[in-house]
């Protein structure tokens, strides 16, 4: 990103670049196929060894200080190459902040201290609903000390592949919806196949039903919402950082294609038609850096008004994205189309990426009635 | 003098015109081959779209025959051929409508039908009489067999997209694909890329060039056929979306192509011109004048396409927006949620005005003027088949008859008559294709989780939409020749593709 102030973020992000250029650029197409081949495993077990799955944790397990640009820098290098990763560590880190947001500290230190592999530190999350919009939680009964939850729920993300789940679940006729962890290789599950989805095809989710599983109650009881939206208001500008990687991603291809392909008797690139969506795109890559950049130190300085930095970065530059990957397709004609090349996993990605945490309307919804309830709008 | 500054009166009422000349029974049957679509799509389309582009998912290298063999079951390849061809002779501004029922359910089944359809026209636009009558019979009869006979457009190459769509640029281009001139034929070496249906058609119209220095000078259209020594599929190409529809590779080795099987050349252009009198035009301008027609038909069509994924994506909008409660009320009741289902209506409904314009441009100026023309089309549709293919079908062998087509479609045309057309199809073709795309963002913004699920349907109509943007001539050099044929053409200034 723009401003990489310290040194230890500038080492994070030349890692983060290193990474994505050696595990993640050659197999994406192969990796791609999932679930019509295998889950990229090896990339998974690297990414958590280089501690990808952990800057969201206290710094004494391996967190990062200024968490929120960190996670954001890597998101960034790490979705310009394959943002199903990003996706991963997206999800993951929403989890964690939740229970963290919930003052459940210790259960994420438990988790990463008895996690041997990468599916033992990661927690599944629905992370493309907000139960508080549509609500699509288990039912919880509460047996002497004990909370047990039945019920569907669609689309959880990592449901396949981590140890434990961070779902929603409310008591029947109460407001409001509780967090509960449930261990995912324990009785009472049933896990479905990974579900077919636009893009992001290795940060898949599953259906799961339950019936009288024992989850663990996050925080307090009805809670939910409130460390939901906390969450939110930390993470947005995460979302907007892979959003971010994905345009610039997006547009490097590009160039270098419009480079190199010739019609009309030039390389396209000496075109001003081609040159004006190119123009575009790099703009939209511009604001993205610095807004991403800029919005992710707010949150972790804890300016006055972050939350709004945070979910206005998200909004936009996950709007710009689904955009300009659809002149990132467009600049490459009809091989920007194939598979053969990034592009149209990029375009499928940004759509999916600003699917995250909720209908995009009800955000913005959500956004202005804070405003118009009395946040500075600046 | 007022009615010739711009835009010209003849430019902005396409429609007015059309509608006091065209055959009232037009109606009619426009109607039935909706109904006709909304019965096929029940039956066939959505029943199968999902799994079949899960499937293509899964294993891109799968020929979606079963789909094929059921359209032409229902005749549907024959629906829109004219009867003097053997066809059933539904007029052709229908088949607009009729894609874009089919589009709204699945866009690649869409293109298994209607591709087959600028195959047709492209054959059509040299109006070689002969050579159209026989290969589209083969369809008919391949409908009576059950072994369909489609037929493709071959004409973007590895090195020549964009360049194909316009001689201005094709004269630059690094064409390879070449047409030898040989005692009775030509030999073609070289190969095309991203034929819709390739694998699936038995007739291929090829587009060739015999000298590769000018290919603007020396364009060569060839009807090749499946089995033909030389010619051969390559690859299936891995697409994004519309995956049920092959995008095909078609290589020629040494393919001898007979006379009998020559669309058109420079040749016959020669001779042709040197028998008219009043000849203004070169071998160039006859060769634009052929791509004009085809893709005056065909961008209407793809036109369609768009309006069609439009209105798909419209409606799982409207289905999810009726079916989920948001915050405790239902999503069709929230004000935004109205007005963005709203805006997502409009697009499809300029959409279709924009194919609709064109199609009446077509009627007056291009394509489907005779047919249109009330006492022909009013012969065609009340003789029976058998009384046209016993007394009319024999004449269409004649060289007389192609040299009339000719003279009435290529020398009768003026020059504002093909820029019409021309333009209006630019126009139709970005605007439909743009409206797909953002419908299909809308509603996947409007669906959140909903839409990104496969099953869910929506996210499909993402995938499916972008293709329309590309194919046919980029949206780029669509707004291109907008400017060329509707707002250059009067500008003596302007030049194209000369920055």
């Amino acid at each position: 990103m723009k401003t990489t102030v310290s040194d230890e973020l500038k080492m994070l992000e030349e890692m983060a670049g290193d990474f994505a250029a050696k595990e993640l650029l050659e197999d994406r197409e192969e990796n791609d196929k999932y679930p019509f081949g295998p889950l990229f495993e090896g990339v998974l077990t690297k990414a958590h060894d280089v501690g990808f799955f952990s800057i969201m944790l206290p710094e004494e397990m391996g967190g990062a200080a200024d968490a929120v640009n960190a996670v954001c820098l890597v998101l960034d290098e790490v979705c310009r190459a394959d943002a199903s990763l990003g996706g991963i560590i997206f999800t993951n880190a929403r989890a964690q902040e939740m229970v963290a947001r919930a003052g459940e500290v210790e259960v994420l230190k438990k988790i990463a201290a008895n996690a041997a592999g990468y599916a033992g530190l990661l927690i599944a999350f629905p992370s493309f609903n907000n139960p508080g919009e549509i609500e699509n939680v288990a039912m919880v009964e509460r047996s002497k000390d004990k909370y047990i939850l039945s019920g569907d729920i669609e689309y959880v993300v990592l449901g396949g592949i981590a140890d434990s789940a961070l779902l929603p679940a409310k008591v029947k006729g109460e407001e409001g919806y509780s967090l509960f962890l449930v261990n995912l290789k324990g009785d009472g599950l049933d896990i479905g196949e990974p579900v077919l989805s636009l893009g992001l095809h290795s940060c898949p989710a599953v259906d799961m039903s339950l019936s009288d599983v024992e989850g663990k109650l996050v925080g307090q009881e009805g809670k939910g919402g409130d460390y939901f939206e906390a969450a939110v208001d930390r993470l947005s500008v995460a979302a907007a950082a892979m959003a971010a990687g994905v345009i610039k991603g997006s547009f490097v291809e590009a160039l270098d294609y419009t480079k190199e392909r010739v019609q009309g008797g030039r390389e396209i690139v000496n075109w001003s038609e081609v040159r004006m969506l190119l123009s575009s795109m790099a703009v939209k890559g511009k604001v993205a850096d610095i807004l991403v950049d800029r919005a992710s130190r707010s949150v972790d300085c804890g300016e006055p008004g972050w939350q709004l930095d945070s979910r206005a970065a998200a909004l936009h530059v996950q709007e710009m994205a689904a955009d300009a990957t659809t002149d990132g397709i467009q600049l490459l004609g009809g091989n920007g189309y194939m598979k053969d090349y990034g592009q149209e996993k990029r375009f499928r990605d940004a759509k999916q990426i600003q699917a995250l945490m909720g209908l995009t309307p009800m955000r913005k919804l959500k956004y202005i009635k804070r405003i118009v309830d009395g946040e500075l709008p600046w | 003098m007022f009615m010739d500054s711009e835009p010209r009166f003849e430019d902005i009422t396409c429609g007015l015109e059309s509608t006091a000349r065209a055959p009232g029974a037009m109606i009619t049957e426009t109607r039935e081959a909706i109904a006709l679509a909304r019965r096929f799509n029940e039956a066939v389309v959505r029943p199968y779209a999902l799994e079949l582009d899960r499937h293509m998912q899964e294993d891109p290298n799968y020929l979606p025959w079963d789909f094929v063999k059921e359209a032409n079951r229902w005749g549907l390849y024959t629906l829109f051929i004219p009867k003097i061809f053997g066809g059933k002779g539904v007029n052709l501004p229908a088949l607009s409508y009729f894609l874009e029922e089919l589009a709204s359910a699945c866009t690649a089944m869409s293109n298994l039908v209607g591709v087959h359809y600028l195959g047709v026209a492209t054959l059509t636009a040299s109006w070689n009489i002969r050579l159209m009558n026989r290969l589209m019979r083969d369809t008919a009869e391949g409908e009576r067999t059950g072994n369909p006979c489609l037929i493709s457009l071959a004409i973007t190459e590895p090195g020549a997209g964009t360049d194909v769509e316009d001689v201005e640029l094709v004269s630059r281009a690094k064409v390879s694909c070449q047409a030898e001139k040989v005692d009775g034929g030509y030999v073609v070496n070289g190969s095309k890329i991203f034929i819709s249906n390739g694998h699936l058609s038995t007739w291929h119209a090829l587009i060739c060039y015999e000298d590769l220095e000018r290919p603007h000078e020396t364009t060569v259209m060839l009807a090749v056929k499946t089995g033909d020594k030389g010619f051969s599929f390559g690859r299936q190409e891995n697409k994004m979306g519309q995956k049920g529809c092959p995008a095909s590779e078609l290589i020629f080795e040494d393919c001898f192509v007979p006379d009998e099987n020559v669309c058109f050349d420079r040749y016959y252009i020669e001779r042709f011109t040197r028998a008219s009198r009043k000849n203004k035009r070169s071998v160039e301008d006859y060769t634009m004048q052929v791509i004009d027609y085809v893709l005056s038909a065909s961008r209407a069509g793809v036109a369609a396409f768009g309006a069609g994924v439009a209105r798909g994506a419209y409606e799982e909008a409207l289905e999810f927006a009726q079916e989920t409660e948001v915050e405790g009320k239902l999503l069709i009741n929230h004000e935004w949620a109205q007005c963005l289902l709203a805006e997502m209506y409009t697009n499809v409904s300029l959409s279709r005005l924009s194919y609709s314009e064109t199609n009446y441009a077509n009627g007056l100026y291009g394509m489907f003027k005779v047919l249109q023309w009330k006492p022909f089309f009013y012969y065609l549709k009340y003789v029976p088949s058998s009384i046209i293919d016993r007394f009319i079908a024999p004449l269409l062998d004649m060289d007389f008859v192609t040299w009339l087509f000719r003279k009435l479609y290529f020398d009768w045309q003026k020059d504002e008559e093909y820029q019409r057309t021309s333009g209006w199809a630019s126009l139709a073709k970005f605007t439909s294709t743009d409206y797909g795309v953002r419908n299909s963002q809308l509603a996947l913004e409007m669906m959140g989780r909903a839409g990104m699920r496969h099953d869910g349907r929506a996210e499909k109509h993402l995938r499916d939409s972008k293709l329309l943007q590309i194919y046919e001539g980029t949206n780029q050099l669509n707004r291109q020749n907008l400017f060329k044929c509707l707002i250059g053409r009067t500008i003596p200034a302007a030049r194209m593709f000369e920055e």
